[in-house]
């Protein structure tokens, strides 16, 4: 394929859900290298079960998932592990080791997979903690911090390792609109800086409109994808009644008719 | 006049309108503020039909209900054969592994389950010892067999309870913690943090939690036997008998393969609790009830298994000593 040097993401004709339940099915597209990529979609619409299939924690129903020319579905252990190593992920919780300071959160990727002397582990930390803007809090332990902060120390953790490809699952929730517009502009500057690709799975209107280079919509009716774009395009240009409400941010036509 | 109405004033309009009140009465709303009226047409008596259907078929039959607990149960079973023997085949290789094991973790362990333990056990060892003794005098002095209490202590602390007392301790005491501890982790995604950062939930705590159970279970074991064997003494003691000749009747009755018996069963016992433990942690669903559900199924398992290991082990005795 001509366009494998830029796009670092493929996904093809994927299919998820649980059990019986197919949740997406159809669903194809690419995430460009160095690139903000958004995830949109209503609640229940499948976009976090499709983060956790992305990052290989569920296996799809069908469908191939190729990171960086390795097919993660088909990948066997130790091709997983490398292919781990290719990109850490923010859990919506931030799912920082409860029993660990912020640093030793940050160090143990390090840790563990690397066979670094223990000073250079230790400013790596330190310095990621501090790209993140948590220079100060690195001996706290996560319950000592508000939600922002741990969001920001999960993503130091999870650029321990220096990936190419970050992904994020709703890093915006639960944050007031301050800090919420303080992680876009870390995420934005990140992506400016170190050419990281983001993946990140939202439906924050104010970050999809700042910071999203393209989308994708997924659609709980049809269970794909029904659009794909820059987002300010897609509001402007959509003919699709459930996108135009979601972008223009108005309830369901059978919840208003009630009240009218 | 401006009619109003809330929530519960509308559920009772729809009530009286599908006659449950006063059968057949009819009844109309009228003079609803255009807001109220489509609120209240949106609430329909089918929604409550839809919510609460009819035929009450919900009930399972007997068969289907035993059938139902006997396909959970063995699922249930050949996931704990699983967990065992994926264990078995990753611990030798962890243990050689200096670097992943984390050995810190595994002292931190034996400290929290084996040496904060040490009170609790010596309680319940020393008072276990005494009641055992206390029961048994009346029915061996119509014999005058008091003295044979010794032994009976002796053997059934080196053999049985000491096992027992300190595997059933460490399972409320410790099973139940790593359950929680892990189940918590389960429910903050830690444990997919843990996966995508390329590192194995079982390498990275279920190995050092399961190696200080196999550890520190024979010598609780040994702790609480000596400490049950102490109170039995005692009260052999307030009887009148000497020390030399209860010494003599312990030391003639209990022998190093009871010991060997006891100390083997504290390892498979130690094994059982904090593998069960760690595995309950691992199946923890979501939500913070499922970490409440873990940490019971935790306990239960363990102390049901533990039964049927120390089952086990008697008849393997009865038979290598016949």
């Amino acid at each position: 394929m001509s366009d494998t040097t830029k796009t670092i993401i493929s996904v093809r004709n994927l299919k998820i859900g649980y059990g019986d339940n197919i949740l997406l099915q159809n669903l194809n597209f690419q995430v460009q290298c160095g690139e903000v990529f958004m995830v949109l979609g209503g609640s229940g619409s499948g976009k976090s079960t499709l983060l956790k299939n992305m990052i290989g924690l569920c296996p799809p129903k069908a469908g191939e998932i190729w990171i960086e020319g390795s097919n993660l579905v088909t990948a066997d252990e130790d091709q997983r592990l490398l292919l781990f190593r290719k990109f850490g992920v923010m859990y919506q919780s931030g799912a920082l080791f409860g029993s660990m300071t912020l640093l030793e959160n940050v160090r143990l990727p390090l840790d563990e997979l690397t066979a670094l002397p223990e000073p250079l582990k230790e400013l790596i930390a330190l310095a990621k903690l501090k790209l993140v803007g948590l220079g100060d809090a690195a001996r706290k332990m996560p319950a000592e911090l508000s939600g922002g902060m741990q969001k920001r120390a999960a993503i130091a953790r999870a650029m321990a390792l220096d990936p190419r490809i970050l992904f994020l699952d709703e890093p915006s929730a639960g944050l007031d609109p301050v800090t919420a517009a303080g992680l876009d502009l870390l995420i934005k500057d990140l992506a400016d800086h170190f050419g990281i690709t983001f993946v990140i799975v939202t439906h924050d209107l104010p970050s999809i409109y700042s910071i999203a280079d393209r989308v994708i919509m997924l659609d709980n009716r049809t269970r794909t994808i029904i659009a794909e774009g820059k987002p300010a395009e897609l509001r402007d240009s959509t003919t699709d009644p459930w996108m135009r409400r979601f972008f223009n941010r108005e309830p369901e036509p059978s919840h208003s008719a009630q009240l009218n | 006049m401006r009619a109003g109405c809330d929530g519960a004033g509308f559920a009772l309009l729809r009530y009286l309108n599908m006659g449950r009140m006063t059968p057949q009465a009819t009844v109309s709303v009228l003079g609803l503020e255009a807001g109220l009226e489509n609120i209240f047409r949106g609430f329909t008596p089918e929604d409550y039909k839809a919510f609460r259907p009819p035929s009450r078929m919900k009930c399972r039959s007997l068969p289907d209900e035993v059938g139902h607990w006997v396909r959970q149960a063995a699922s249930d079973l050949r996931e704990q054969v699983e967990f065992f023997g994926s264990i078995a085949g990753n611990l030798p290789a962890a243990l050689l592994d200096r670097k992943r094991m984390r050995w810190a973790e595994t002292r931190r362990v034996i400290e929290l389950a084996g040496a904060n333990a040490v009170p609790i056990i010596s309680l319940i060892s020393v008072l276990v010892g005494m009641i055992i003794a206390f029961e048994a005098i009346q029915p061996l002095s119509q014999f005058g067999a008091q003295i044979y209490v010794a032994n009976m202590i002796g053997l059934l602390m080196v053999r049985e309870l000491g096992p027992l007392l300190a595997a059933v301790i460490l399972a409320g005491r410790s099973g139940s913690a790593f359950a929680a501890e892990i189940g918590t982790m389960k429910v903050n995604e830690e444990l997919d943090a843990l996966e995508t950062l390329g590192l194995d939930p079982i390498r990275f705590l279920v190995v050092q939690r399961i190696t200080a159970g196999i550890l520190l279970t024979p010598l609780l074991t040994f702790y609480a036997t000596l400490m049950g064997v102490i109170g039995g003494v005692l009260v052999t003691l307030s009887l009148g008998y000497p020390l030399t000749l209860i010494s003599h009747q312990l030391t003639s009755s209990v022998h190093l393969r009871d010991v060997a018996l006891g100390a083997a069963k504290g390892v498979v016992f130690g094994a059982i609790v904090s593998g069960v433990g760690c595995l309950r942690g691992l199946q923890t669903e979501q939500g913070p009830s499922s970490v409440g559900i873990s940490t019971t199924r935790a306990v239960v398992t363990s102390i049901l298994l533990i039964v049927i290991a120390d089952a086990t082990f008697s008849v393997i005795y009865f038979y290598m000593t016949q």
